[in-house]
């Protein structure tokens, strides 16, 4: 387990937060991306297993999951204050952004270079989204191993059968979501993926 | 003329039934241009700045918001947003409650696999966007091996990508 370093101070938080809203350009993966480089990789405060279980939560939750996920890590690093500061520090700066980039681009956006720009940027962010999904099959992959062969085929097989349900069936999210849940409590549900520690403290009750 | 408060609630219950970034948008379309208080074009025009301004891609709702109401329709947009994450505090809680069942932590699993699957659908649609040729995957290659690095902000990715846009499809 990789050491932990000590909680973050509320203004320290706020930065973190606004500078992700700030260069967060190109949406989502970009968010996400950045999301898990200050808080994973930069500062040891989450690992990427615990991001994972963050995100699970927030996928179960409506509405945007990284707002969502920005109170769960808010939360987790700050209490009650450290949801305000991180929902403050995202959103502030991003939100501000997006207005100002919607009054100007409605006069710019037939120009020719913009198009040509835009064409660049969106592959682009499709390509950091490869990377966020990487980044979260990862630990999936290396525990499915150590669980043994079947273990990651079916995990594998899930994994696949989910985008395909929503690219070629046109599934709704909600509907494979739900499903998951479903199909990974029947055949995912091994006594070793419980932690000993909680083993013990089920025998106990 | 809009009602502030009819407009604020129109768009909690759009954000209250969806999961991610877009799937409030049939609901806002339906409603909005039911009561006459939004032009077709406005989806296309605040999609499109949704996928390049920072923050989720699910803020395209403040900018819906602007372009139908102002600097109040983005405020009151951006306040709908966020009520339904707190929930995620109330999920948060029911889990710990149950998270030593075995079956949770099965269940648990299914969704991290659903998770991925789903990023990857995104992947997917993006490239299947209507101008993405084999120059915009080389783009998208390039995007992934640069970040996976780590050593080169997103910024200058994206600024890099337009860049290669301009001088690829100018």
């Amino acid at each position: 387990m990789k050491l932990q370093e000590p909680a973050p101070g509320k203004w320290q938080l706020f930065r973190i937060w606004a500078s992700i809203g700030l260069q967060s350009f190109g949406g989502g993966a970009s968010t996400t991306l950045l999301i898990q480089r200050a808080f994973i990789h930069k500062h040891k405060w989450l690992s990427i297993e615990e991001f994972l279980h963050l995100w699970n939560l927030c996928i179960l939750t409506p509405g945007i999951n990284l707002i969502a996920l920005t109170v769960l890590i808010g939360r987790k690093l700050g209490g009650a204050w450290g949801i305000v500061v991180s929902l403050v520090g995202l959103l502030l700066p991003s939100a501000t952004i997006t207005c100002l980039i919607t009054a100007g681009f409605s006069s710019i956006q037939h120009l020719p270079v913009v198009q040509a720009v835009l064409r660049g940027v969106v592959p682009a962010t499709a390509g950091i989204m490869l990377l966020v999904g990487l980044n979260f099959a990862l630990p999936l992959i290396r525990k499915s191993h150590k669980e043994g062969i079947f273990y990651l085929l079916a995990s594998s097989v899930l994994m696949i059968a989910c985008a395909l349900a929503v690219i070629l069936l046109k599934f709704s999210v909600i509907i494979v979501v739900l499903a998951s849940v479903f199909l990974g409590a029947l055949f995912f549900s091994s006594k070793s993926d419980v932690p000993l520690l909680q083993q013990e403290q089920r025998e106990q009750r | 003329m809009i009602n502030p408060l009819i407009y604020f609630l129109l768009f909690l219950k759009a954000s209250l039934f969806s999961t991610g970034g877009f799937s409030n948008l049939p609901s806002l379309h339906q409603d909005l241009t039911g009561n006459g208080w939004a032009k077709e074009s406005v989806f296309g025009q605040s999609i499109a700045i949704g996928q390049i301004s920072p923050g989720p891609n699910g803020l395209w709702v403040i900018s819906l918001g602007y372009l139908t109401y102002g600097y109040l329709g983005a405020f009151l947009a951006l306040i709908a947003v966020i009520i339904p994450a707190l929930l995620v505090l109330a999920i948060s809680a029911g889990y710990t409650r149950i998270e030593h069942r075995a079956w949770v932590q099965g269940a648990m699993h299914g969704v991290s696999l659903a998770v991925v699957g789903l990023l990857l659908t995104v992947v997917w649609t993006i490239l299947r966007q209507p101008g993405v040729d084999w120059k915009a995957l080389l783009i998208a290659v390039g995007a992934f091996a640069l970040a996976s690095s780590r050593k080169v902000n997103i910024p200058i990715i994206l600024g890099l990508a337009g860049l290669a846009g301009y001088l690829l499809y100018r």
